[in-house]
């Protein structure tokens, strides 16, 4: 992103078609605020072309230290303006644009290419999905995200490369980000047809079965598992359902409880190779 | 029982995507998505006002080629009305016999699925991603809890609470824990 979008303590740009307006009383605020969206979009941003900002985002410095960050004059949330702040900050705008974003499904999802079909697990954070692509990118797989599944109108899903974002690699719980390469792997750039979709669950205790054999989901059963992490459905409800439905009609959906990730994303891509043979 | 009513399915508010073998209806009025599998998306549709439970089950029987107990067609409608997927509530009548009862009976008998009507609430943007509870006691998507004496900057980059080092130092005015400031404006 260029300092050119930054005018008058007031940020302005589009994501995804997504008119996006940041002001702050300190533009060093904004700087910052620019910092972590860098990490996170990868792709960019456009300068805004035409018409109003969509989505007006405030930063205001209190008296005592603190800052208040506000969404359409709404407060969202206060504190000390230090490295979480503007994390959280980046958060809501990210998640603004996961909403919003125009003729794209945005899902909570890491996702993986293998053999020119995607593989989209969609998780909630904290449940291990950064960890388990990871394992995946080890074994040759092609990068997309950890964060999320863009899927376009026609149910393709198009590279999301930001920094994977791993836990339990220092001693306490913090994230730490890491480029693909880092892990010895590549970015994929290409938008490619969803091959499969992991519904897992961690469980420490999982054991490897000899054969794994998942459970395959109807359509619609897998159309309300991945609306559980589908970002714009209550914004966008029929052009959401009309793009799943592309999804699921085309990809195999499986269900599973899965154990330590290494493990398991071997048999993970032998399942695949073999349902897609 | 009255079979002879004629129940009318909703269409109002609704987006509705057909699939093979089930429908999947979303309605924005609740933000909740129903899977109807085929027993239940075939009587839904069926509904329209000028069918009878009875004509229903006549029509679901023709269908299918087997025959169908209407309180297959009812135990539909049961699940129907309580998802608010027809225009007005019609009280299901199981011949003063529970659910569950009847559930069993046709259950042991049936070469039909019974019908299933599944729902979620879906999530808002933030609940898709975020971390909820209170800036002391902060819930992780995994619902775990956060330890304020672990950094876990984690939640804050996933939109909710946010924990830094030893101390807690952002929070979401809708999580009700700033109290003064929730639904403060600027």
């Amino acid at each position: 992103m260029e300092n050119k979008l930054l005018k008058e303590n007031q940020l302005n740009f589009q994501s995804y078609g997504v008119k996006i307006g940041i002001k702050a009383e300190n533009p060093v605020f904004l700087e910052k605020v620019q910092y972590e969206l860098k990490k996170v979009f990868p792709n960019g941003f456009e300068k805004m072309i035409s018409g109003a900002v969509e989505h007006q985002f405030f930063i205001k410095s209190k008296n005592d230290g603190t800052s208040r960050f506000y969404r359409n004059e709404e407060i969202v949330f206060e504190g000390v303006p230090d490295n979480s702040f503007y994390e959280a900050v980046e958060s809501q705008i990210r998640i603004t644009i996961a909403e919003f974003a125009v003729e794209k499904v945005f899902i909570h999802a890491g996702v993986v290419g293998w053999k020119n079909r995607a593989i989209i697990i969609p998780a909630q954070s904290w449940s291990g999905k950064s960890t388990l692509v990871a394992e995946l990118i080890k074994l040759g797989a092609l990068y997309y995200s950890d964060e999320y599944a863009v899927l376009d109108c026609q149910g393709n899903v198009e590279p999301f490369p930001k920094w994977l974002s791993l836990r339990g690699i220092s001693r306490n719980s913090a994230q730490r980000d890491f480029s693909v390469e880092s892990l010895g792997g590549t970015a994929g750039t290409k938008t490619i047809p969803v091959g499969m979709v992991l519904i897992a669950r961690y469980d420490t205790a999982k054991r490897i079965p000899r054969k794994w054999q998942p459970k395959r989901l109807t359509g619609g059963e897998a159309m309300m598992e991945i609306l559980r992490h589908t970002l714009p459905i209550r914004n966008n409800p029929k052009f959401v359902l009309k793009v799943l439905n592309k999804l699921v009609t085309r990809a195999i959906i499986v269900k599973t409880v899965r154990g330590e990730a290494k493990e398991f994303a071997e048999m993970l891509l032998n399942y695949f190779e073999y349902q897609t043979e | 029982m009255n079979n002879s009513q004629r129940p009318i399915a909703r269409k109002d508010g609704l987006v509705i995507q057909e699939m093979p073998d089930e429908v999947l209806v979303f309605d924005m009025e609740t933000n909740k998505a129903h899977c109807l599998n085929e027993t239940a998306a075939f009587v839904w549709k069926a509904c329209d006002g000028k069918n009878s439970v009875t004509e229903i089950s006549k029509l679901f029987g023709n269908q299918s080629g087997k025959p169908v107990d209407e309180n297959l067609v009812w135990l539909a409608i049961d699940q129907l009305n309580e998802n608010n997927l027809l225009e007005e509530k019609i009280q299901a009548n199981f011949n003063g016999q529970s659910r569950r009862e009847v559930i069993k009976k046709i259950g042991l008998a049936a070469v039909i699925a019974l019908p299933i009507v599944s729902s979620l609430v879906a999530p808002t943007a933030a609940f898709a991603v975020a971390c909820s509870g209170t800036v002391a006691n902060c819930v992780r998507p995994d619902g775990q809890t956060c330890d304020p004496g672990t950094p876990c900057t984690g939640c804050g980059a996933q939109g909710g609470c946010v924990c830094s080092g030893s101390a807690c130092v952002a929070r979401l005015a809708a999580t009700g824990v700033s109290g003064d400031s929730k639904g403060d404006k600027k």
